[in-house]
């Protein structure tokens, strides 16, 4: 009815209706489409939200020596976690980033930013890691104090002889964020630590275990709420090396002992080319790098030596070539053992003078006297009777001049054969008289690595056998693969006559038991080697001592080389330490040396709990 | 009690009241209730908005059923009155108001506070469709269209001083839907209505040049709209593009002997001028968080921590409810924090995530339904009065549905519009309550012999 005349426009109302049906139904699609059709995104999306992973580092594998003493084990840390909110402002952090500098002695501007990158990623993060157990209570304050911070249980890498064979097990450190884009897929966080050198590195992948962790429910402050699932972690695979923790122990020791403190020290076992001991000096703590005090970490970060000497330090041998030449010359029927030379104490060739090391002379010497005083001008004599050509070979099949193949080290050196056929191959054509006398004493342009020089006393041990060096006893898999051990691998073999063998091997048990090397001189024991003073032109004579050693009436077990740097005489610097890992190896007391230490035994490990929680509310 | 007695005397009345709407009404109240209060259940002060909520809700339904009991028309009569008291509440709160959240939108009277912006909506609609029914043989008078916009004009500014911009916005629907539904002008109404809506998008285009293209070049579209902001040479020269297009399509009618007023031909390019021209000075005037609100709803990826935040939040909670959702009390996204104003503003993703796609679909087809019957109540009023005031309010209605399921959705900015009956909000309960009162009044009254 209307009641001002006009007719009531009801069709507009009409429209009026389609037009909010209309608006009804796009709202009624699009719900569909978010509630039926996307929801398992969505549903994805919340549960990021609203948990949080909190990662565990599980226990690394742990590393044995051949009579399973832990070389590299666990032990449990607490770590400090950073958990951020959800809508967290920027302000926030600041006082936090103060309150925590001051607990943890740290730079605020620091921490800051990395406070600040978890919010950006949205993803926990570790503050301060490996913190001792005292720090525990002080530090549980502050996650009262400001929500999102937190205290968890993990494993961390312990290394229980500290500072030993540093260079053969490596350490633990942080990734760059280049490799930690190519580590990623492989599950790797961005505060993960990964092998940084030596074995941790080369069996990363082994080592590793699979990180647990636990899912937290959190808030839009980031505080956790309750644990929602709990992923226990899996211990990586352990690895049994065929290193004598004793024997390393003494190289270490016995080298940090020397004048000079530099130096390499590489044991092998002659029967089967198993490494004993691979020393390098200066060595470093691997604990260091995973200490909590940021100072102790940066400082040993500056002063790290990661130069392995004993396999990428290339040296003149020096007089530890000797046996080389004199097995050349023996074997080649250049000379016999009765010849004899009259020593004056120097040798003339062609108008130049060559000087023996004992300027007084040796008068008349033969083979055994020759190499027990090492006289040089014995062996210039021997060298140009066989000759440079025959030398080198022998040099060759020794081995000097090649990669010791040692598996999956970097930076190893092959040295420098010097020899007619090497200086052809290099384009030089000439080759004098004088170079021979050069090489007959390991002088000229030879040089050679501690690994090399190892391998080949080892050689005259076991009578021509070259081996590939092995480190690797087993490695027991985590997840139940069966065990993996690599075979001894023999890489040559020396073509020698066995009266020239049996000369070589007496004239260097003469040089222990009468000669220069008498300081390895021990009752009970066949010890048989030869001392070395390498001219260097850089300073101070490199001291070299190279040795092997068995018990009467058997094979012998070890065979040693030693180098110290600069260390003067190879008899008075190099020889004590030989003699401390061949005491060692046999298990043994050095009558002559004052009465050891007590040893300092390892830090006991106690194993971790599967699941720790009791740090978490 | 003379209200009683009226009740009384029209024993007849409950037979005519529309049953499904009351239905509808009550479903929203009891699913917004539940909703409601299982989102504000982490708030510390639970227990008062329990309170606050049920006192509202009682008063809201003794409203309803007084609103009912007399004739409708008596607010016809006084629709001086109704529009002297809504500029009264809006300029006393100016005055009086507490200031809250950077908005002077709250009386406090008594020890009870009310947000009087949404009564003064339903006093505007009801003084307006007065004049309407009043101006119903000159409707298609441009000074009709222009007295309506004079009516409303002094509230919805005194709204917008508070100021509470989705407010006034709300205003809008509530006019045109009614001017629509009277019978004005098509012509006019679009000019009026789209001059409105060119100065609203005008920014709006300009935020997205500005976001998308920030570094466009100069001679680029984006380019040009991003230098109208310096009201320079480029505004001239679209100004004078619209005039020259305008006089060419008007001497081409002119060849084609097509009957159209020149006048017509005019209008085009100097609204559009016009218009253009009062984009620039909005935007100029748009506030920082406004402006952020358009930023959330044109690129939500862009900030999260920021203005784009709600609105993530909100859809990863209506999605991740799919279709039984989690259970009342049992939200992740709104138990834990992460959805923003869940109790208030984004009730409904609350309402998406916890009862899925069941409850929200009970909610919206309630809605329509609710729609539907105010549609039909304004079909068969027996009064263009009441033919109006239920066209404006299903228009208003719709509007703040859609904005804030819309917003909910990610289909619509952020806009502080709550969800009339599920949001909570004592003093909108009660308003709400009261104009759906008078709609089941304009129903039950449909017939003339009463």
């Amino acid at each position: 009815m209307n009641t001002r005349g006009a007719p009531i426009p009801v069709e507009r109302l009409e429209i009026l209706w389609y037009v909010i049906a209309a608006a009804g139904l796009v709202l009624g699609l699009r719900l569909a489409q978010m509630q039926l059709v996307q929801s398992a995104e969505w549903r994805l999306a919340a549960e990021r939200n609203r948990s949080q992973m909190i990662h565990q580092n599980a226990p690394r594998g742990r590393i044995y020596d051949r009579h399973g003493t832990a070389v590299a084990t666990n032990a449990p840390a607490f770590s400090l976690i950073f958990l951020p909110g959800k809508d967290r402002r920027r302000s926030d952090l600041k006082p936090l980033a103060e309150e925590l500098a001051r607990q943890l002695s740290r730079d605020p501007a620091e921490l800051l930013e990395s406070l600040e990158q978890a919010v950006r990623e949205e993803s926990a993060i570790r503050i301060a890691e490996n913190l001792p157990t005292q720090t525990f209570f002080r530090l549980s304050e502050l996650k009262t104090l400001y929500p999102g911070v937190d205290l968890i249980k993990e494993a961390r890498r312990y290394y229980p002889f500290g500072r030993f064979a540093s260079h053969l097990i490596g350490y633990m450190g942080k990734m760059s964020q280049r490799e930690w884009r190519e580590r990623k897929p492989k599950g790797y966080r961005v505060d993960s630590r990964t092998g940084r050198l030596g074995l941790e590195k080369i069996f990363e992948d082994e080592l590793r275990g699979r990180d647990g962790g636990l899912r937290m429910e959190v808030d839009a402050q980031g505080r956790l709420k309750r644990k929602l699932e709990e992923i226990p972690w899996e211990a990586g695979s352990n690895i049994h090396l065929t290193i004598d923790a004793a024997v390393q122990k003494a190289a270490d020791e016995g080298l940090r002992a020397t004048a000079t403190g530099r130096g390499a020290a590489v044991a092998i076992d002659p029967r089967n080319g198993d490494l004993l001991a691979m020393s390098s000096q200066p060595d470093f703590d691997p604990n260091a790098f995973l200490s909590t005090d940021p100072d102790e970490v940066k400082s040993t970060v500056v002063d790290l030596s990661e130069f392995n000497n004993a396999i990428a330090g290339a040296y003149p041998p020096g007089s530890t070539f000797k046996p080389i030449v004199g097995l050349a010359a023996l074997s080649e029927g250049r000379a016999t053992v009765e010849d004899s030379v009259f020593c004056p104490g120097y040798y003339e060739l062609g108008g130049r003078t060559f000087l023996c090391w004992e300027h007084k002379g040796h008068k008349r010497v033969s083979w055994l006297m020759g190499l027990a005083q090492s006289c040089d001008v014995y062996f210039y004599t021997m060298g140009l009777r066989t000759g440079g050509a025959a030398i080198e070979r022998y040099a060759r099949a020794f081995g000097l001049g090649q990669k010791t193949n040692l598996p999956a080290f970097k930076g190893e050196k092959s040295g420098h054969l010097f020899g007619p056929d090497t200086r052809k191959k290099s384009g030089r054509n000439w080759w004098y008289d004088g170079d021979t006398l050069n090489l007959a004493i390991g002088q000229g342009e030879l040089t050679v690595t501690p690994l090399q020089m190892a391998i080949a006393i080892a050689a005259f041990a076991n009578r021509g056998s070259v081996w590939r060096p092995r480190y690797t006893q087993k490695i027991v898999y985590a997840d139940g693969r069966p065990e993996y051990s690599p075979k001894s691998e023999r890489l040559g073999l020396v073509p020698a006559k066995e009266s020239a063998w049996d000369a070589v091997q007496r004239g260097l048990e003469v040089v222990i038991s009468s000669g220069t090397g008498g300081g390895a001189k021990i009752a009970g024991l066949i010890v048989a080697g030869k001392t070395g003073t390498a001219q260097n032109p850089h300073g101070e004579d490199h001291a070299w001592f190279v040795v092997y050693a068995a018990k009467p009436g058997e094979p012998a077990s070890i065979a040693i080389a030693v180098l110290v740097e600069n260390g003067g005489h190879g008899g008075s610097t190099a020889a004590p330490v030989a003699r401390r890992m061949i005491f060692a190896h046999f298990g043994m007391q050095d009558p002559a040396a004052p009465l050891p230490p007590p040893v300092k035994k390892p830090l006991p490990v106690t194993p971790l709990p599967v699941l720790p929680h009791g740090a978490l509310r | 009690m003379s209200m009683v007695r009226a009740v009384r005397s029209q024993s007849g009345l409950s037979g005519r009241v529309d049953w499904t709407y009351v239905g509808a009404v009550a479903g929203l109240v009891i699913a917004g209730s539940l909703a409601m209060l299982s989102a504000a259940s982490t708030t510390s002060f639970y227990s008062s908005i329990l309170q606050k909520h049920f006192i509202a809700l009682t008063l809201g339904v003794t409203l309803f059923t007084l609103t009912l009991a007399f004739n409708y028309q008596v607010f016809q009569d006084q629709s001086k009155f109704m529009y002297g008291l809504a500029i009264l509440i809006v300029a006393a709160t100016l005055i009086l108001g507490r200031i809250s959240r950077g908005q002077r939108s709250w009386i406090h009277l008594f020890g009870f506070s009310f947000q009087p912006a949404e009564m003064a909506r339903t006093l505007v609609i009801l003084a307006l469709a007065d004049f309407l029914d009043r101006r119903a043989r000159r409707i298609g008078d441009l000074s009709t269209l222009l007295l309506a916009l004079g009516i409303c004009g002094p509230v919805m500014v005194l709204v917008l001083k508070q100021p509470d911009f989705s407010t006034t916005l709300t205003f809008v629907p509530a006019i045109f839907g009614m001017l629509f539904a009277a019978g004005a002008d098509l012509f006019q109404l679009v000019a009026i209505f789209g001059f409105g809506g060119v100065a609203i998008s005008v920014p709006l285009i300009y935020t997205i040049c500005q976001l998308r293209y920030p570094l466009a070049a100069a001679h680029s579209l984006p380019g040009m709209i991003l230098a109208t902001s310096r009201m320079g040479f480029a505004t001239l020269v679209a100004i004078g593009i619209f005039c020259a297009i305008g006089l060419i399509v008007w001497r081409i009618s002119s060849w084609m002997r097509v009957q159209i007023k020149p006048a017509a031909f005019a209008a085009i390019p100097i609204l559009l001028s016009a218009a253009l021209l009062s984009g620039i000075v909005v935007h100029r005037q748009l506030k920082g968080y406004q402006r952020n609100r358009f930023v959330a709803w044109i690129a939500p990826q862009s900030d999260v921590q920021g203005a784009a935040y709600n609105v993530i939040q909100s859809q990863i909670a209506v999605g991740s409810g799919g279709m039984w959702g989690k259970g009342l009390f049992s939200g992740t996204q709104s138990q834990l924090g992460f959805l923003p104003e869940r109790h208030t503003d984004f009730v409904f993703a609350n309402l998406g995530e916890e009862m899925g796609f069941w409850g929200t679909s009970l909610i919206l087809g309630l809605y329509m339904i609710l729609l539907w019957r105010i549609v039909a109540a304004a079909r068969l009023a027996r009064d263009r009065y009441g033919y109006l005031v239920c066209a404006g309010l299903a228009s208003t209605l719709a509007f703040q549905l859609t904005l804030n399921v819309g917003m909910c959705l990610g289909l619509m900015p952020v806009a502080g519009v709550p969800l009339p009956l599920v949001s909570y909000g004592g003093s909108s309960l009660l308003v709400t309550l009261w104009t759906l009162g008078i709609v089941a009044n304009i129903y039950a009254r449909r017939y003339a012999l009463l």
